[in-house]
């Protein structure tokens, strides 16, 4: 296996991993989200606002680890 | 600068008439720029239709594409701009720009999931555009508003000063990563789909298979509406995003320091 192969590799498995920790943060918070959501319905509106700020920023960071993959797989 | 002369068409791409090398500067017109000029035309186009009529009749009860409008109009207001931006001065200035953003960017994905039209936002120099827009307006704001000193001060994230050195590198690479993101938010969310789609209608070119079509146009059909939905949702998420940062930029000096810890993400 040359370096290339290593790239794609390490792309592969690095996107795999990065996609376990995003959703498991994503269902995380939605599933807090859901909760609060079901003892609080009047605040549902502010909930579901302030989860979807919290998930747009934690795909966020997911979004930089995927660009490091997508510059690994680019290298072949 | 190259003089005029100095530059041949060859298949359809500008190239300099000397060594056949790309320009230095290229400028040339391309399918994204024509989609964000249909985009730019459509927005203004309806914008200028629901406009006359409230100039003709300001009291009548909105109809059509009117009322239409007035629900998106009046919910970035009360839903995004407001409880970020806190006083009305400001957002009473800002509401253009929002509002804009947001019917700009929710056009392009729009226009992108019509069969033959490309998608603007699915390129990384038209996100970065609007995400640079976004990094003027939100720090831009906070100079003319806490001054250059209040900026400054925020730059050290509501520590003591002894902890500048940490603080500051952070709060200005925090700075950056702000409007990258909502760069690589927008354009892989609108690629990704695109991507999904075509490797699923590749999978009949892929076996060379009639009963492969059934399954693959299924699943192209429920990617598409989900598409659909993240078009909105992007168009949503980088406006509620833009605002939320103008608002932690502008900072309540007062009260809320907690939300630095969204900012340094």
């Amino acid at each position: 296996m040359d370096g290339y192969g290593l790239a794609w590799l390490a792309a592969g498995i690095g996107c795999g991993i990065t996609v376990l920790g995003v959703g498991n943060g994503i269902g995380r918070l939605a599933a807090a989200a859901l909760e609060a959501g079901a003892r609080q319905p009047e605040a549902a509106g502010d909930v579901r606002t302030t989860m979807i700020i919290g998930a747009a920023l934690i795909e966020g960071v997911a979004l930089f680890a995927l660009v490091v993959c997508i510059f690994l797989a680019l290298k072949g | 600068m190259e003089e005029a002369g100095a530059y041949r068409l060859v298949k359809g791409h500008v190239v300099r008439a000397s060594d056949g090398r790309a320009p230095a500067l290229d400028l040339s017109v391309t399918n994204l720029v024509v989609f964000q000029w249909i985009g730019m035309l459509l927005v203004i186009g309806l914008f200028f239709l629901a406009g006359r009529r409230y100039r003709r009749a300001p009291l009548a009860p909105p109809r059509g594409i009117q009322n239409a409008l007035e629900a998106v109009v009046v919910y970035i207001r009360d839903e995004v701009v407001r409880p970020n931006l806190r006083s009305e001065r400001l957002v009473r200035a800002f509401m253009p720009y929002f509002v804009g953003l947001f019917c700009f960017i929710l056009v392009l994905n729009l226009l992108g999931l019509l069969p033959g039209m490309h998608t603007a936002t699915g390129s990384i120099g038209t996100t970065a555009a609007l995400a640079i827009t976004a990094f003027l307006v939100i720090n831009g704001l906070a100079i003319r508003e806490v001054g250059i000193k209040g900026w400054l001060h925020h730059l050290l994230g509501g520590a003591p000063v002894y902890l500048a050195p940490i603080m500051v590198p952070i709060e200005i690479l925090g700075l950056f990563t702000k409007p990258f993101a909502l760069t690589v938010r927008l354009f892989a969310n609108m690629s990704a789909g695109h991507i999904i789609l075509l490797s699923l209608v590749g999978l009949i070119f892929y076996f060379r298979s009639i009963f492969v079509a059934p399954m693959s146009i299924g699943f192209s059909i429920f990617i598409y509406l989900l598409e659909t939905l993240v078009c909105f949702l992007q168009a949503y998420i980088f406006t509620i995003l833009t605002a939320v940062f103008v608002g932690l930029a502008l900072g309540d000096h007062a009260d809320d320091h907690h939300g630095h810890a969204v900012s340094a993400s």
